[in-house]
C-alpha cells in the first residue's frame, strides 16, 4: 500500500455457490484517481464494487478503502464512502430534499449544516424546484442526479459510480463525466465501472478491463492501447455492401479468432493482429467482390479493439455473456 | 453515544415511514379504514350480532320454571320474556315436565331457576357465591346451545333484580347431566354475540394488517434498493427495526380504536375491560406479529410470498390458536400445536379480559409467554436480519 493509496485490494475473491464471480482481484487505487473497471455484464465489476462499499463479504482475500478494512472496520468504511448503483435506490414516494434530509440525519450531519449541503448539492445539479419532487416523478437522467446528491451528502473520500450512466441522455452522460473528474480534481477518488467502452477512455486516469472475474489488464488508456500494438485497424468507406459480398471479402481475408469484422453505416471495420499489409488486402478484396469504395484507412486501435484482444476476441466474450445469462 | 445514534435514527426511520405511508393514499385506506372496517362489518353481520335488530334466539320455543319464586326471579322472568330475544318464552310450574317437553321436542331449551337464587344473590354482596340458574338444551341441534347460552348470559350478566339487591350475577354456570333422554352438555362459559367477535377482529386485523406493513414493506425496501441504501449509511439494524415498529404501533392503535368504536356503536359489543387493557393487549399482538413480520423478511421472502404466507398465517391461526375453537377444546396434535404457538395465548388473554372482565394483570402466563414471545422474535429477527445482510442487500 503506498503513502497515497485509498483502496487496496489484495487477492480479492467472491464465490456464489460454485460460481466465482470474482477471482483473486488486486489492485490499488490512489486518492483523487478515477479509475475505471471495464468489462462486459457479469465480469465482476459490480460484485468488486459491493465487495468494496461492504454490502457483501468476500468469499477471500482482503481489501481496505480509506484506510479501513471492509471486514472489520465495515463500519468506518460507509461512512467514508458514496454509492451510486442501480441496487441502491432512494425512497420513490419521498421528495429528494426529504432524501437528502433522511440520510443526513443517518449520517449524523448538524441540522444548519445538513441544509446548507442539501442546497449546495440541488444548485451543484441545477434541481431548482425539482428538489421538491417525488423521485418516483422524475425521469431517469434526474433520478440519477438525486442519487449522486445523496452518495455525496456526507463528502465521502471515495465514491462508486456502478453503471452510472446506463439510461442517460448523451448530454446528462457527458455532464456527469465532467462532474466525476472534478471531484477527483478536488481530491475524491472515484472507481467507475461500465461497459461502455467510450467513457473510461475519455475520463478515466486509469482503467482495469475485467473478464470472467479476473483483472486482465490494468493501465491508462494510452498503455492499454499500446499493450495491443500489433493490433492493425482498417477502416473502409464502401456503401451498399451485399450480405454475400461481406461473406467474400470475409473468405478472402482469412482472419482468424482474435480478428473482427464489421459492417455499419456503410463503414467497414476491419482487425486483426500482426498484419502490416491489412489494408492492401482488403482494397484487394473488396475490388474483387466488386464493391465500391470510396475510401480505406488504416487506424490506431481503440479502447474497444484493445479490450477485444486482451478478452480474446468477440466470440469468447459472446460466449462469456451468454454463458452469465444462462 | 451509540444508544442516542440508535434512538435518533429510529426516529428518523419512523418518520420516513410516516412520511411515505401518508403519501400513499391507497395504504392508508387499506391499513387504517378497509381492513377493519371488512372484518368487523363481515363478523358482525356474520353473527346477527348482539344488540342488533335481528335475534336468532327469538324465534326458538324455550320454557321458564322459577323454583325460588322470589322477586328477584320474578324480574328475570320479566326481563327475558319482555325482550326481543326470547318472544317464544313460556313459563312451566314443573321442572321434569318441562324437560320431559324437551325431549318431545316440544321446547328447545329449559331455563330453571334453583331455591335460594335470590337469597344467593343477596349473600353475594359479602361473600363471593355467585348465583346459578340451569339450562337445559337440546343437544340433536348444533349451534342452538352456544346461541341461546350466549344471549341469556348477556342478559343475566346485566340482570339487576332490584335496587335492594345490588349485586349483579356476574357469570352463569351450567350444569352437566342426562336427564329424560337428552343429554345435557356442559358448553362452559359462554358470552354474548358481539363480545367473542370482538376478540377474533382485533387479533386478525392486527396480525393481518401488521404482517403485510413489515414483512411486505421490508420486502419492497429489498426489492427497490432503498434497503441496500439504509444498510450503507452509519445505521445500525437495529434502528430500523425500532423505527418500523414505532411507525406501526401507531397504525396498530389506531385500528384497535376503529375496531372497538365500530363493535361497540354498530353492533352494541360489550367489553368487560377497560379500553387500556383491550389496547394494551391489541398491541402486544401487533408486536408478536412485527417480531414474525421481521424473521420472514430476514430471509429473503419476496412480496408475492408474504401475501401468501400471510394467508397460511391467518388460516393457521383460526384454525388452531382457538380463536373459533376454545384452545382447551382441541386433542392430540392439534392441542400440541394450539399450545406452542404464542398466539394462541394472547387470543386466551384477549378471551379473559375482554369476556370475563379478568384483570390483565392476573393472566401471569399469558402476559409471560407474550412479552417472551416478542423478545425471543426479536432477538432472533435482529440476529438473522444481520447474518442474512449480504444476501438481503443483493
Amino acid at each position: 500500500m503506498t503513502e497515497a493509496a485509498v483502496i487496496t485490494t489484495k487477492d480479492l475473491t467472491k464465490t456464489f455457490g460454485h460460481f466465482t464471480a470474482v477471482d483473486g482481484f488486486n489492485l490499488t487505487i490512489e486518492e483523487g484517481e478515477l479509475y475505471g473497471l471495464l468489462g462486459p455484464n457479469g465480469a465482476g465489476k459490480t460484485t468488486i464494487v459491493r465487495m468494496l462499499c461492504t454490502l457483501i463479504a468476500p468469499s477471500s482475500g482482503t481489501a481496505t478503502v480509506a484506510g479501513y478494512d471492509i471486514r472489520e472496520q465495515a463500519a468506518q468504511v460507509r461512512r467514508r464512502i458514496g454509492v451510486v448503483s442501480d441496487g441502491v435506490m432512494l425512497y420513490r414516494d419521498l421528495t429528494i430534499e426529504e432524501n437528502l434530509k433522511l440520510f443526513s440525519t443517518l449520517y449524523e450531519i448538524p441540522n444548519e449544516q445538513a441544509n446548507a449541503r442539501i442546497k449546495e448539492l440541488l444548485d451543484m445539479f441545477a434541481f431548482k424546484e425539482k428538489g421538491k419532487r417525488m423521485v418516483k416523478a422524475l425521469s431517469t437522467g434526474w433520478t440519477k442526479k438525486a442519487m449522486i446528491c445523496a452518495a455525496l451528502l456526507h463528502r465521502p473520500s471515495v465514491l462508486f459510480l456502478d453503471e452510472v450512466t446506463a439510461g442517460l441522455d448523451p448530454q446528462s452522460a457527458i455532464a456527469l463525466q465532467e462532474f466525476t473528474r472534478n471531484l477527483c480534481d478536488q481530491g475524491v477518488t472515484v472507481i467507475w465501472t461500465t461497459h461502455y467502452m467510450g467513457e473510461p477512455d475519455k475520463i478515466c486516469d486509469r482503467i482495469g478491463i475485467m473478464f470472467a472475474g479476473k483483472l486482465v489488464k490494468n493501465g491508462t488508456p494510452e498503455e492499454l492501447k499500446h499493450a495491443v500494438n500489433g493490433v492493425t485497424v482498417v477502416e473502409a468507406d464502401t456503401p451498399d455492401l451485399s450480405r454475400e459480398q461481406l461473406q467474400k471479402v470475409k473468405r478472402k481475408l482469412n482472419l482468424n479468432g482474435t480478428s473482427k469484422l464489421k459492417y455499419e453505416d456503410s463503414k467497414l471495420l476491419i482487425t486483426s493482429d500482426h498484419n502490416n499489409d491489412l489494408a492492401e488486402q482488403v482494397a484487394t478484396a473488396l475490388m474483387d467482390v466488386g464493391a465500391k469504395i470510396r475510401a480505406i484507412n488504416t487506424k490506431m486501435p481503440s479502447l474497444e479493439d484493445a479490450f477485444i484482444a486482451l478478452t480474446g476476441g468477440e466470440e469468447e466474450i459472446d460466449r462469456f455473456v451468454e454463458a452469465g445469462q444462462k | 453515544m451509540p444508544a442516542l445514534k440508535i434512538f435518533t435514527d429510529s426516529i428518523a426511520i419512523a418518520a420516513n415511514e410516516f412520511l411515505q405511508f401518508k403519501r400513499n393514499r391507497s395504504a392508508v385506506l387499506i391499513s387504517l379504514v378497509l381492513i377493519p372496517l371488512f372484518f368487523t362489518v363481515s363478523q358482525g353481520a356474520g353473527r346477527g350480532s348482539a344488540g342488533s335488530s335481528y335475534s336468532q334466539t327469538a324465534n326458538i320455543p324455550m320454557v321458564f320454571v322459577d323454583n325460588d319464586r322470589t322477586m328477584a326471579s320474578v324480574r328475570l322472568w320479566q326481563t327475558l320474556s319482555g325482550s326481543q330475544d326470547f318472544h317464544r318464552l313460556t313459563q312451566a310450574s314443573d321442572e321434569q315436565t318441562a324437560i320431559a317437553g324437551l325431549g318431545l321436542k316440544q321446547y328447545y331449551a329449559v331455563i330453571v331457576i334453583p331455591k335460594g337464587f335470590q337469597n344467593i344473590l343477596v349473600g353475594s354482596i359479602s361473600n363471593s357465591t355467585q348465583a346459578r340458574l340451569i339450562l337445559y338444551t337440546d343437544d340433536a341441534e348444533p349451534g342452538l346451545t352456544s346461541e341461546v347460552t350466549g344471549t341469556l348470559t348477556n342478559y343475566v350478566q346485566n340482570f339487576n333484580p332490584s335496587i335492594e339487591v345490588q349485586p349483579i350475577v356476574s357469570e352463569l354456570q351450567l350444569v352437566r347431566g342426562r336427564v329424560g333422554g337428552v343429554e345435557i352438555i356442559r358448553r362452559g362459559t359462554s358470552f354474548p354475540g358481539f363480545n367473542i367477535g370482538l376478540t377474533v377482529i382485533l387479533a386478525i386485523v392486527q396480525i393481518f394488517a401488521v404482517f403485510y406493513e413489515i414483512a411486505g414493506g421490508l420486502s419492497r425496501e429489498r426489492e427497490e434498493g432503498t434497503f441496500a441504501r439504509l444498510i450503507l449509511s452509519p445505521m445500525n439494524i437495529s434502528s430500523m427495526i425500532l423505527g418500523k415498529t414505532a411507525f406501526d404501533l401507531v397504525l396498530s392503535t389506531i385500528r384497535t380504536f376503529t375496531v372497538l368504536g365500530l363493535g361497540i356503536v354498530l353492533y352494541r359489543g360489550h367489553p368487560n375491560t377497560e379500553i387500556g387493557t383491550i389496547l394494551v393487549l391489541s398491541l402486544l399482538i401487533a408486536l408478536m406479529t412485527m417480531g414474525l413480520g421481521f424473521l420472514v423478511s430476514a430471509l429473503k421472502v419476496g412480496l408475492r410470498a408474504v401475501v401468501i404466507l400471510e394467508f397460511f398465517l391467518v388460516l393457521t391461526l383460526y384454525a388452531f390458536s382457538g380463536l373459533l375453537i376454545d384452545k382447551e377444546l382441541l386433542v392430540g396434535g392439534a392441542a400440541v400445536i394450539a399450545n406452542s404457538l404464542p398466539f394462541s395465548y394472547a387470543f386466551d388473554a384477549m378471551r379473559r379480559t375482554i369476556l370475563v372482565g379478568r384483570p390483565l394483570l392476573s393472566l401471569t402466563t399469558d402476559l409471560t409467554v407474550m412479552v417472551a414471545s416478542i423478545v425471543g422474535l426479536y432477538v432472533f429477527s435482529y440476529v438473522l436480519l444481520l447474518t442474512f445482510r449480504e444476501r438481503l442487500a443483493t
